[in-house]
């Protein structure tokens, strides 16, 4: 390329890195009300270059055409209507390079007038660069900018709400990088090699991460249009394919390539796909360390920068903990809903029959699937899969599965408290303390031993109810009435284990009818306050309940009608003060669903079950009346 | 009323100079609390409708008899919230729209009479009210502070020497506050002008050094109002205090990241360009899979002060409005729609603290049970008045057998109901009001340690609870002598009553053997007459009576 070498080409080359400069860095300073000015004096530039360059192919070809007197800005906007190269002309010819020259000038008008909003000449300068090489066959010099040129395309097509077009430019660049890859494989040149002087051109190793990166956006890109397609396992394929780019090419930010890792496990655990999710989690904590050391609390005191480093970065783990628990909770519930019977309880023959069966068939599955997903440079990858080895993908079957998985839980609950502590991040901070509970509560499913099994529902009332009793509910409302309900049905679950304990014995003792009937009350109790918080200031129950309270507030009321007559008296004016206000409560919510029938559908057995209740129990009411008559 | 939804309001401005001369259409209609929006490159498209708690027409003048006037949505809006500030509520108003659609207007309004927006008469009325207090016992005090949100950043607006950003936090008693935010305290509203004003200022200035535009910058006014209240019965002092926020969220055309310029965005199918927004893409794919099932994900927060924000005045007992904006014409219709979609959503805008309860299975299957004892019950009623009669059936607080009740559960129901000692412990007064029945019945009241009946002898062998009715007969104790005694209707030496009892039910036979200790060791015979049979059976202590009954 003698020709290259002349002090026009200088001033080409010179040029263009100057447009460049003053696209990128230059316009960041442009004035409010001249926004666009640097864009304007690069896209003048790059309009010079391009009449230059077409002067010299002109020359160069021979062909001094009279029209080549070159009136710039009018043969920049039309058409290239050169067609000397032909369909088999080949990329890396010297007609092939000079096309791929003029193309890369058409890519960077085509990006100056997008970014000015003329997307119309924007979308024509992007058209003609694609037509100056299509007629070429894909060569090392011009596949970076075919896939460059093709997302241009597939942006700009997104935006005009032409989601399907925008795919069609994508897979293109898609699957023209995978040929590419399987036929050539070398690193191919750069849109900035074009106009490099001889000594300044870009290392193999530039070449190849600008190359790689401008691949990366193509799967970024597919991963947009895939989700906007509503192609939501697509796209969470392809996010997955860009983190795993990132990584591979050093492209990444650690502590912002952790958290993106940790969110997509939060994708999988929606699809219920734990292997998945598990390697993003064990991904996410391993590079997170990369991010470097916490800064100490002393450092942090001194200097501000240090301050927020430690602060970003104490978050940022806990937060990445927090989705841990999440993985943890959630691979326990799954596995619950899998083994309970129609009451909430552990179905044994389903648990005999799920150990015999699914385990080895999920496990091989499991290992054909791996291999596409693995995340990590070789320096990693030990750490990530040791991590990953720590707990479980599999949903647990028994209890000893269940107790492991719980205590990885429980140890990021630990972890994720030390940031989000009570003071300071109340809703953070509780939102944990739920996670534990609903551990435990999973927990306590497969805990066959009903004592066991009630002492960790008491572990649950220890950690909620000094909670509730602090908050207040000014300002945090919601969350009181989350923990108040919660309490009010652990306390009842408990009363309900006591009592299947004090079944199995023959004389039950006083200590055991005593206990039973704290619970009762201790239910009762939360489910009141719940309601005392829908009251008006003054007391009032709301008319008509708000439509995420409805169900709630009338499950509640029928709970306590329950919880009322299950409280055990010798007293007979007790049992029938207790009865009365059983039969109180039924009716309210019979009453309720006829004033307002929409909440019927709500509410549908506990109402059938309530009129019932509200026609027999007068029966037990009038016995015991009765009786205590009859005793006077 | 404690609702804790948001009360959506939208409103549409006048043309501008400029649309007017460009001849600008309205793409907007309203009637009623509805507000739809014709879209102008598609006339013929069904026009999309939203509804809302008020749609405002300010698009036309004071002439117009479905005119909103300032006055008017302040009557709405703003002394509603009042209302509540003085009940001691926290307030919120947010104001969102497109710059230019009138925003501002419906906020601050203008000096001119019946010109001025929510914020001014909210704060005349509330110095007024107070000014009218004469309750020489109950004090008031208000403080406001002015902050922006940027780019997770807090900064303070009122106070020029603040550093760089301030953390957002939450007490668990004070509830959520900015950490190190100054508050000035003001005594009428040309103070709180004055202040607005200045943090106004502050933020321009902010906005054009930095050049963020590209950030979403919401601007937070808060009026903290105190009101102390001295109750001399007592000489305590309270205070309620209610924030009142007004937040100006950031127009939507500001929100694009990519830094070009004036760029809008747009619902729908829009590709971010840059790497560094994967993680939107990626929590928004979680987050749409998240909303079907409960909880089921975490997503770490990209805006973690604007969740904060939203959290404090949607999370707690205060209430909230919305003010969406709107512009008129129809070249700003996509922005105008989103306006509208935003506002739509705002309808649904909970803090996700949704009260999600255990499913009620086991409960319904009990409950059912229950339910069919009853009618069974019910029905035998009705069948043979014998057994109502006799009140023999008592059917248990707990019901802890499925669907054979036959009597003998329920004595062991019964007795799970109650315990010796507690029985005794708890109904001495019912005892000693029947005290009087029993000796007549010819029970024994002998004194055991004084009291009647408050120990169960420990010597003697005893019977208790004879009556068919095992909730009756708690402190009825039968002594049984030495030698024979006699259970029956007539001429016994223990007299029951009732449908099976026979006249000479059972004989009980006691003999004593001395062991070891010198204790007695008491031994009674039963012959239950009742079951036609002459068995002998030996008795221990602490038998029941469903036991001995076989």
């Amino acid at each position: 390329m003698a020709a290259n070498q002349s002090s026009e080409w200088r001033t080409v080359c010179e040029k263009l890195s100057l447009a460049q400069e003053l696209s990128e860095v230059e316009s960041r300073k442009d004035p409010e009300n001249n926004p666009f000015r640097s864009k304007y004096k690069a896209r003048d530039l790059l309009k010079e270059i391009h009449c230059s360059l077409k002067k010299n192919q002109i020359e160069e070809e021979g062909e001094a055409d009279n029209e080549a007197d070159c009136k710039c800005r009018q043969m920049v906007d039309e058409e290239p209507e050169n067609d000397e190269c032909g369909k088999s002309c080949s990329g890396d010819s010297p007609a092939g390079l000079r096309a791929a020259r003029l193309a890369v000038v058409q890519y960077y008008l085509g990006l100056n007038h997008i970014e000015t909003e003329e997307l119309s000449a924007g979308e024509q300068h992007l058209m003609n660069c694609m037509k100056l090489i299509d007629k070429c066959t894909t060569t090392r010099e011009n596949v970076s900018l075919f896939i460059q040129a093709r997302n241009q395309l597939g942006i700009l097509w997104a935006g005009r709400d032409e989601i399907e077009k925008a795919q069609g430019f994508l897979e293109i660049a898609e699957s023209m990088y995978l040929l590419y890859m399987r036929e050539d494989g070398q690193p191919p040149l750069d849109l900035q090699d074009f106009f490099v002087l001889e000594g300044e051109e870009l290392s193999q190793q530039e070449k190849i991460r600008r190359f790689e990166m401008a691949y990366t956006h193509t799967l970024y890109y597919l991963a947009q249009v895939y989700k906007n397609l509503q192609q939501y396992e697509r796209a969470g394929q392809y996010c997955h394919s860009t983190l795993q780019r990132q990584l591979e090419y050093k492209q990444f930010v650690p502590l912002e390539w952790a958290i993106n890792a940790a969110t997509l496990s939060q994708y999988y655990i929606t699809k219920t796909r734990y292997m998945e999710a598990r390697h993003c989690l064990a991904a996410a904590s391993v590079i997170a360390t990369l991010a470097g050391e916490i800064p100490s609390e002393a450092a942090a005191k001194e200097s501000d920068a240090e301050c927020e480093k430690r602060e970003e970065l104490l978050q940022k783990r806990a937060e990445i903990a927090r989705c841990w628990i999440n993985y943890c909770l959630n691979l326990m519930q799954d596995a619950k809903k899998l083994l309970e019977d129609n009451i909430g309880e552990l179905d044994l023959d389903r648990q005999e029959e799920l150990k015999r069966a699914h385990r080895n068939e999920e496990e091989e599955n499991e290992k054909g699937r791996k291999s596409t997903i693995l995340f990590g440079s070789s320096d990693t990858f030990d750490s990530i899969c040791s991590l990953e080895e720590k707990v479980s993908s599999m949903l647990p079957l028994d209890f000893e599965e269940a107790r492991s998985i719980f205590l990885v839980g429980q140890s990021y609950v630990v972890q994720a408290k030390e940031y989000f502590a009570m003071d300071g991040h109340v809703t953070d901070h509780i939102e944990i303390l739920q996670d534990h509970s609903a551990l435990f509560k999973v927990l306590a499913f497969f805990e066959q031993d009903l004592e066991r099994r009630c002492k960790m529902h008491k572990r649950r009332v220890d950690m909620l109810e000094p909670v509730c009793k602090d908050l207040n509910a000014q300002y945090y409302l919601l969350i009181c009435r989350q923990l108040q309900f919660e309490l009010a049905e652990t306390y009842y679950e408990m009363m309900d284990m006591k009592l299947a304990v004090a079944d199995k014995q023959d004389q039950p003792d006083v200590h055991t009818i005593k206990k039973f009937n704290h619970l009762c009350s201790s239910s009762m109790n939360y489910y009141q306050m719940f309601l005392d918080s829908i009251r008006s200031p003054e007391g009032k129950f709301s008319e008509k309940l708000e439509d995420d309270l409805l169900r709630p507030a009338l499950v509640a009321k029928f709970r306590v009608a329950r919880l009322q007559s299950k409280f055990i008296s010798s007293n007979l004016a007790t049992q029938l003060e207790n009865l009365t206000h059983s039969l109180e409560s039924y009716n309210f919510v019979v009453q309720y669903c006829e004033e307002n029938p929409e909440a019927k559908k709500a509410v549908e057995t506990e109402l059938e079950l309530s009129i019932e209740m509200v026609s027999l129990l007068p029966l037990k009411i009038n016995r015991i009346g009765s009786k205590i008559a009859s005793c006077n | 009323m404690a609702s804790s939804s948001v009360k959506v309001a939208v409103r549409v401005r006048p043309f501008n100079s400029r649309e007017i001369n460009r001849g600008a259409k309205c793409v907007i209609q309203m009637q009623d609390k509805s507000t739809c929006i014709i879209n102008p490159k598609q006339p013929k498209e069904a026009p999309k409708n939203f509804t809302f708690d008020y749609s405002y027409w300010s698009h036309s003048s004071v002439k117009d008899p479905s005119f909103a006037s300032q006055g008017k949505v302040y009557q709405d809006i703003g002394e509603e919230m009042l209302l509540h500030a003085f009940e001691g509520y926290n307030v919120c108003i947010f104001a969102y729209g497109q710059t230019g659609a009138g925003k501002s207007y419906t906020m601050m309004g203008k000096q001119d009479p019946g010109q001025q927006g929510i914020i001014p008469q909210m704060c005349e009325d509330l110095f007024r009210q107070t000014a009218d207090n004469t309750d020489p016992d109950l004090s008031f005090s208000v403080e406001v502070s002015y902050m922006e949100i940027y780019c997770e950043r807090v900064r303070d607006l009122l106070n020029p020497k603040s550093r760089g950003s301030l953390r957002v936090r939450e007490h668990p008693i004070m509830g959520p506050y900015v950490e190190d935010l100054s508050k000035m305290a003001v005594t009428n509203y040309s103070d709180i002008a004055d202040l607005m004003d200045t943090g106004n200022k502050a933020r321009t200035v902010a906005a054009t050094n930095m050049n963020e535009t590209s950030s979403r910058s919401h601007a937070v006014f808060t009026i903290l109002f105190a009101q102390h209240r001295h109750d001399n019965m007592t000489s305590l002092d309270t205070e309620k205090v209610s924030k009142i926020s007004l937040v100006d969220l950031a127009g939507s055309e500001r929100a694009d990241s990519s830094g070009a310029k004036g760029m809008r965005l747009k619902e729908g199918a829009n590709i971010n360009k840059s790497l560094t927004t994967l993680g939107k893409v990626i929590s928004a794919l979680a987050d749409m899979q998240g909303s079907k099932k409960r909880r089921s994900d975490f997503i770490p927060y990209r805006d973690s002060v604007l969740t904060w924000l939203l959290r404090e005045n949607l999370g707690g007992n205060s209430r909230t409005a919305m003010i969406a904006a709107l512009s008129p014409a129809d070249i700003n219709y996509e922005e105008t729609l989103g306006t509208l979609r935003y506002a739509d959503r705002a309808k649904q805008i909970k803090c996700n603290a949704v009260i999600n309860e255990d499913p009620n299975a086991r409960l319904v299957r009990e409950l059912k049970e229950e339910v069919n004892r009853l009618k069974e019950l019910l029905l035998s009623q009705g069948l043979s008045n014998r057994i109502a009669a006799s009140g023999n059936v008592h059917i248990s607080n707990s019901c802890l057998r499925s669907s054979q009740v036959d009597r003998e559960t329920e004595k062991i129901i019964a007795e799970l109901n109650e315990t010796w000692e507690e029985k005794l412990r708890k109904t001495e007064s019912i005892r000693q009001e029947r005290e009087a029945l029993l000796a007549e019945m010819g029970v024994s009241v002998k004194e055991d340690g004084g009291t009647v009946g408050v120990f169960s002898p420990k010597r003697t062998p005893h019977l208790v609870n004879l009556n068919e009715d095992p909730l009756m007969s708690e402190c009825l104790i039968y002594y049984i002598k030495d030698g024979v005694t006699r259970v029956g209707q007539e001429d016994v030496d223990i007299r029951l009553s009732g449908q099976f009892i026979k006249e000479l039910h059972c004989v009980f036979c006691s003999e004593v053997n001395e062991n070891n200790e010198g204790e007695s060791d008491h031994r009674a015979q039963c012959h239950t007459g009742a079951a036609g049979g002459d068995g002998g059976l030996e008795l221990r202590t602490g038998r029941t009576a469903g036991e001995t009954r076989h």
